[in-house]
């Protein structure tokens, strides 16, 4: 059988009645715990695993990428809505799209959000399908010198366009490099300032500080506001994108689908820089970059088509060479070796109907998420009809909730509690939150793998510059910083100090 | 007609608390009458979580309780291990644990020691398995062993993180001819990434990791370092049986916080037994890569306490050793 055929099959397989159901319900778990803040599609999974056992492996690894993948649809929800990042992929999404709520546009955001979802969704399935192997080859050449200089090269992209005062931002990136060194150092396990405590000894949650400083420190921001909040109260017309709105999104979720499958076979963190990189792309890209944290759409439908894109390239590591590249597919490795299938090279010769069966039920899903997620919209746009006064406490038990469940740890809540304290400061005086939250994720991971890269090197620094690869990124994060450089010299510096003051 | 309703409903309800609440009363002894609480020191989806699993699911149905499983990962596994030693010893809080009791004590994490916890039953063993890739140099342990003693610091060996059971099973063996390699500590999965990438010349990992790649052709094992040849790769002869003393099994089993009761323990410990015998078990293990391997309470104590010499020891040599 050609691999069409198998895809034919496979499509038999995911249309079957059990198949359908097992999507359905994987996806829309996935939706709720992408929506409530902290549950991530980790805990989803975990949760669920257990009833994948009395599964065939197919339809329970059909409904665990369901989860999977679902949960992307539905972190963009709370963070659009009242700037709490449902999930760490869509803390990006936070600051354009809760400006656009606040504008009342809140529809329009949650909705191109969804339909760049499923177009980013979609490409990177088409990317699972065609080049898998070819992608897998790729995969294992990326070792941890190569990882230095495209962590490198994100981080150069990223600070491009970064708004605001330079310094300030600088000033955020470091303190979350210096967060981001609390804890168990991962290369010889000898713990760094943690006191002693167990509770930090693997570092500060990722999930307890982004809802802290995004979510908790707005919550205080608005209980300044002397007068009554208004709550939003959109009409129909409202919900609907204009075609202004289309017309900026569509090259966004283009870029973002490029930019998300790309990301998806690094290992580590991709899902979240991925939407970084996207954002960073289109505020540079943008004939408006002065809208950018005023509620372009183009921020929201970058990053949220970048983490679906994700998704699907993110499986090619996992099913072609039986390694998980982030968390979520860790969990996916146990349930397929639970049910005797050992992904891995020889999985498309020896399992092709759980291949092929997966792949076609993820587009299946990417379509059920769409029809799922759209009449959501507005219920969820309704949900900011809720009084002020009411709607807090309700975000805050479900935050505690769920930053609590991610590791069963108490200490996380305290970090919230006082992160939310530390973002209201910083808010006040100008800071950036978002740098903050990526040199944390970045920081980490960039000294794990330089010091790999020097371990196996014997300690020489020629291990970043000796295959084609390397030299490529170095010479790109060269030529980025050069052009910047020069940019700078002949009075660029000005008016883009300039264009930031004006905006 | 509304009110012979109630009544009926009342009725029931009084007798369901009846049957349910009062009637369990007497006999309060009767372990368990109450949920049973599982930490898992491991990380959820991990091949040792896995296994944690299907065993909570069979002591579940035989004792007629619910198993929950909870991850508590933090401090390579310490975490969890404090949290089950501030439990009531009542048999309703048990930890799934590993060789990591001692590593993780002896590294300065976990600050008890394991006689802080009743040993309950253990479970499974694994074999660490040393794999190079399919062309390497070496056809055996002992041409490795002599290369890598003939060039110090040039043959790398990736593991799972400092101080974890791989890390040490692989220090132990090359420290034994006074070979010196450079240790590489990786992120799960990612050891035999860089093995297939040509970036290490070797990695020791649980079978697990390598028996795709194996069956794939891209890898070879050089030898197992348990007391046994490992059923996955039943041609792969042992160092023992290549010459070279060096035998560390990974155990996991079930512990209990200490004083909990010895007929609680013995309850445990016989539904523990029935798991790990049945047939589902044994398949589980096929597939996930673990070999069943039930001891009671007493032997597993006596196996952890010399366990945790021998990893003492090597800890002690490797200079990881932070507590005295």
């Amino acid at each position: 059988m050609s691999s069409f055929d198998y895809l034919v099959n496979g499509f038999g397989t995911a249309l079957s009645w059990q198949g359908l159901l097992y999507c359905f319900i994987g996806c829309l778990w996935g939706t709720i715990v992408g929506v409530l803040p902290g549950l991530g599609p980790l805990a989803g999974m975990t949760l669920l695993l257990p009833l994948t056992f009395g599964l065939d492996p197919t339809t329970g690894i059909i409904m665990l990428t369901g989860i999977f993948y679902g949960s992307m649809y539905g972190g963009s929800t709370t963070s659009i809505l009242v700037r709490i990042p449902g999930e760490a992929a869509s803390v990006v999404t936070c600051i354009d799209g809760h400006e656009m709520a606040r504008q009342g546009r809140a529809g329009p955001a949650l909705m191109v959000a969804a339909v760049g979802s499923f177009i980013g969704g979609s490409v990177s399935i088409l990317g699972l399908i065609f080049i898998a192997p070819p992608l897998a080859k790729l995969m294992i050449q990326i070792g941890p010198s190569v990882e230095v200089m495209l962590i490198l090269f994100a981080l150069v992209v990223i600070s491009l366009v970064s708004a605001g005062s330079r310094i300030k931002t600088a000033a955020m990136i470091s303190l979350g490099l210096l967060l981001g060194t609390v804890g168990m150092d991962k290369l010889t396990g000898f713990p760094r300032f943690t006191f002693g405590s167990l509770g930090i000894s693997d570092g500060l949650s990722f999930a307890a500080l982004a809802i802290g400083l995004f979510g908790v420190s707005e919550i205080l921001t608005n209980l300044e506001k002397t007068d009554t909040i208004k709550a939003i109260t959109p009409k129909f017309r409202d919900l609907i994108p204009r075609a202004k709105d289309l017309r900026e999104s569509f090259p966004a979720i283009a870029r973002g689908s490029v930019i998300g499958s790309i990301f998806g076979i690094i290992p580590g963190v991709s899902h979240i820089v991925s939407t970084f990189v996207s954002y960073a792309v289109e505020k540079k890209l943008s004939r408006h970059p002065e809208q950018f944290g005023k509620g372009a759409i183009a921020g929201v439908a970058g990053p949220e088509t970048a983490n679906n894109a994700v998704t699907g390239t993110a499986m090619i590591p996992l099913l072609a060479l039986g390694i998980p590249s982030i968390p979520a597919t860790a969990i996916l490795l146990s349930a397929l070796t639970i049910h005797g299938v050992q992904p891995g090279p020889l999985l498309l010769t020896e399992n092709p109907q759980v291949f092929w069966g997966l792949i076609a039920s993820m587009y299946i899903g990417n379509v059920i998420l769409l029809i799922l997620n759209l009449p959501l919209v507005s219920i969820f746009v309704n949900l900011l009809r809720i009084p002020y006064v009411y709607l807090v406490p309700i975000i805050l038990v479900i935050s505690v909730v769920g930053v609590y469940s991610v590791d069963f740890n108490a200490f996380d809540i305290w970090v919230m509690v006082i992160s939310g304290f530390a973002g209201y400061f910083l808010r006040k005086f100008g800071y950036e939150m978002a740098p903050l939250l990526l040199a944390l994720v970045l920081g980490d991971r960039l000294e794990e793998n330089f010091r790999l890269s020097l371990t196996m090197s014997g300690g020489h620094y020629s291990t970043f510059v000796d295959n084609a690869s390397l030299i490529v990124l170095g010479g790109s994060i060269s030529l980025l910083l050069a052009v910047q450089g020069i940019a700078w010299a002949f009075g660029y510096r000005k008016t883009f100090a300039d264009e930031a003051e004006g905006a | 007609m509304t009110k012979v309703n109630r009544g009926v409903i009342l009725a029931s309800a009084a007798a369901l608390v009846f049957a349910t609440g009062l009637g369990s009363t007497p006999s309060r002894a009767e372990f368990p009458e109450q949920p049973i609480e599982m930490t898992v020191m491991f990380g959820a989806g991990s091949a040792a979580d896995v296994t944690a699993r299907h065993l909570a699911e069979g002591i579940a149905k035989r004792l007629n309780v619910a198993v929950p499983v909870v991850n508590r990962t933090g401090a390579g596994g310490a975490a969890g291990l404090v949290h089950i030693s501030q439990q009531k010893p009542n048999g309703y809080s048990i930890v799934w644990t590993s060789n990591q009791m001692s590593t993780t004590y002896y590294s300065g994490q976990l600050p008890l020691a394991y006689d802080n916890f009743a040993p309950v039953a253990r479970v499974s063993v694994e074999t660490p398995a040393l794999a190079v890739k399919a062309d390497a140099p070496w056809k055996d342990l002992k041409e490795m062993l002599e290369y890598a003693k003939a060039n110090p610091e040039k043959v790398r060996i990736g593991n799972s993180g400092a101080g974890s059971h791989t890390h040490l099973s692989a220090a132990a063996l090359f420290a034994s001819v006074g070979a010196k390699t450079i240790d590489v500590p990786f992120q799960t999965g990612q050891a035999t990434v860089n093995l297939l990438g040509g970036r290490i010349e070797g990695a020791v990992q649980l079978p697990a990791a390598f028996v795709s790649h194996v069956k794939s052709g891209d890898l070879r094992i050089i030898a197992v370092l348990g007391r046994e040849r490992d059923p996955i790769f039943p041609d792969v002869p042992t160092a023992k049986e290549q010459g070279f003393d060096v035998q560390l099994d990974m155990w996991r089993g079930i512990a209990a916080p200490k004083d909990t009761p010895p007929e609680v323990v013995a309850k445990l410990q016989k539904a523990i037994e029935e798991t790990v015998a049945s047939p589902e078990f044994v398949e589980a293990g096929k597939t996930v890569g673990f070999r069943p391997a039930f001891l009671p309470a007493p032997d597993f104590g006596k196996l952890i306490a010399s366990d945790d010499k021998k990893l003492g020891e090597v800890m002690s040599q490797l200079g990881m050793k932070k507590t005295q």
